[in-house]
């Protein structure tokens, strides 16, 4: 049989690529599948989050910021707990970033408060002396966009079983439910509740005014989504 | 007597004789060979080596420069041929493709049962990773104190809260708490207006807002807002000038006479101290700024460190 595959190339190399195949088939497939499971206590993202993870990739955070923590020990005294692969399960794309120019935002939420962010995005470098991260005022003068958000949370839970308006297992032996609205009157009004708990630790009055009568800027749902980063 | 041969005499006895030159010019020039060996048994063995290596390298040569001579084509040809060249059957030697399995078996053996997959994790070698840094930083800072304390706090304070407090800990004209002195003026009139849950010193008596503060000089009468004034401003210069009077017949009941708080009840006003930093550091902090998060990760001696900086940040110099 050997001396037959030498002399036909082509079965040859159909021979090589099953061989190759069902050898990578039989070491990823497992430990993938069970690496990719969601861990005890990572949720999906409320529409607000969602909204505001969309607003991060519409201004390009992920090419200088990275959401990867390596099991290192100067990385893991800076920024907490190395990532597990689980805590990516409901990230559509994942934002790892492959360079970091600006510090890793994995687990931001521990360490960055809502009014920190809100004068941080208007003037970097007024926070942090030197820092070379642009001034994002559009921000705070932007509409966010809740309808795809809306329709992003539609589609994976549909397509990905992703666990919307049910119970979600937390490390301490409870559960937690995050909604997500029938129609997109009541996905805005989900967010809408969720903002006002956003712009009641923010101080520009604008924002506030802004939520009040029922619009979201784009600053309120990037903190949304950077508090839920833990 | 084939040239060949003799060729390889001659080669043989040029590369000899560079061999005992070398020996010779190494040894100072002038010693004989016979001087050179007397000495010491590793250059016997070295020029012995040399000595060996000429030879088998001219026999080696030999040998295939011979065979390419006299060669002849014979044995059994496979039955295979590739654009008419042929491949002869070669069998494997036994004792090779005996150790070729053995080899095998042994490598599959080492990666499944012995060390990569059985035994190594890149989190096992993060841990044992921080074990031995915790071990080391136990070791080496178990009795630091004074100023390499302070030392240590300025650089944790430089990594971790310098973000959000500034460089010079001045809060960055009001982002952040302004750690030079203990409490600002707004920040005493906003937790008298509102009161304190109090739970950092993990007690269950919150501090009333400013209906539930009476002045006990005046008969408790709830407290006005001119004598808020007098009190915050009293407060936030570090306990002294205008409003003693205030804060002895308002505050000094928890806060004590001198403002140093007590335990349990209330917290040092006064000053900072350490259990009030690491609370702070423990817990975070929700006040009228905004809200400081925890920052439980630092380590004891660390938390230690920060809160000998910040004292030794408002006490001035």
């Amino acid at each position: 049989m050997f001396h037959w595959l030498e002399k036909h190339p082509f079965f040859f190399a159909l021979s090589v690529f099953v061989v190759i195949a069902y050898a990578g088939l039989i070491e990823i497939v497992p430990s993938f599948a069970q690496a990719s499971r969601p861990l005890v206590g990572t949720t999906p993202y409320s529409t607000l989050e969602l909204a505001g993870r969309q607003v991060y990739i519409k201004n390009s955070c992920n090419a200088c910021h990275s959401q990867l923590v390596r099991p290192f020990k100067s990385e893991t005294d800076r920024y907490g707990h190395y990532s597990m692969s689980g805590e990516y399960a409901y990230d559509r794309p994942f934002l790892w970033g492959s360079k970091r120019t600006g510090p890793d935002l994995m687990r931001v939420g521990n360490y960055r408060t809502t009014d920190w962010h809100e004068n941080h995005m208007k003037d970097p470098a007024a926070v942090v002396p030197g820092s070379i991260m642009p001034k994002y005022p559009w921000l705070y003068d932007n509409e966010v966009d809740l309808e795809t958000a809306y329709a992003e949370q539609l589609t994976v839970a549909q397509f990905f079983s992703v666990p919307y308006n049910k119970e979600i297992p937390m490390k301490d032996g409870t559960t937690k439910v995050i909604k997500m609205g029938d129609s997109i009157a009541e996905s805005n009004a989900l967010a809408l509740e969720e903002a006002r708990i956003i712009v009641a630790d923010m101080k520009d009055q604008n924002i506030k005014d802004a939520v009040a009568s029922g619009k979201i800027p784009e600053i309120v749902a990037i903190i949304a989504y950077m508090n839920s980063l833990k | 007597m084939n040239k060949i041969y003799l060729w390889g005499v001659i080669v043989t006895a040029i590369m000899l004789a560079a061999t005992g030159y070398t020996l010779i010019e190494t040894a100072g020039g002038k010693k004989d060979l016979s001087e050179v060996l007397s000495g010491d048994i590793v250059n016997t063995l070295a020029v012995a080596g040399a000595v060996a290596l000429v030879i088998i390298t001219v026999f080696v040569v030999l040998k295939y420069v011979r065979q390419m001579q006299v060669d002849s084509a014979d044995g059994e040809l496979a039955e295979e041929s590739w654009d008419d060249i042929g491949e002869y059957y070669n069998p494997i030697p036994t004792g090779w493709a005996i150790m070729y399995l053995v080899t095998m078996v042994w490598g599959m053996w080492y990666f499944v049962v012995g060390y990569p997959v059985n035994s190594y994790s890149q989190i096992g070698e993060y841990n044992e990773d921080v074990a031995v840094h915790n071990a080391k930083f136990e070791k080496k800072y178990a009795s630091i104190t004074g100023d390499r304390l302070v030392e240590m706090g300025e650089s944790v304070f430089l990594t971790e809260c310098k973000v959000c407090h500034g460089l010079a800990a001045d809060g960055v004209d009001g982002k952040a708490a302004d750690l030079n002195v203990r409490l600002a003026v707004t920040t005493v009139k906003d937790v008298i207006m509102n009161g304190s849950n109090n739970s950092l010193l993990g007690s269950e008596n919150p501090m009333p807002n400013r209906d539930g503060i009476m002045n006990a000089n005046k008969d408790y009468a709830p407290i006005t807002d001119a004598e808020i004034d007098t009190v915050s401003a009293y407060v936030a210069n570090g306990m002294s000038g205008e409003g003693a009077d205030v804060f002895a017949g308002a505050c000094a009941v928890c806060h004590g006479e001198d403002g140093k708080g007590m335990e349990y009840v209330a917290p040092n006003i006064a000053t900072y101290d350490q259990t009030l930093i690491v609370n702070v550091l423990n817990h975070g902090k929700k006040g009228s700024i905004g809200t400081m998060p925890a920052f439980d990760r630092l380590n004891t001696k660390q938390k230690e460190a920060v809160s000998a900086y910040i004292i030794s940040l408002s006490k001035g110099e």
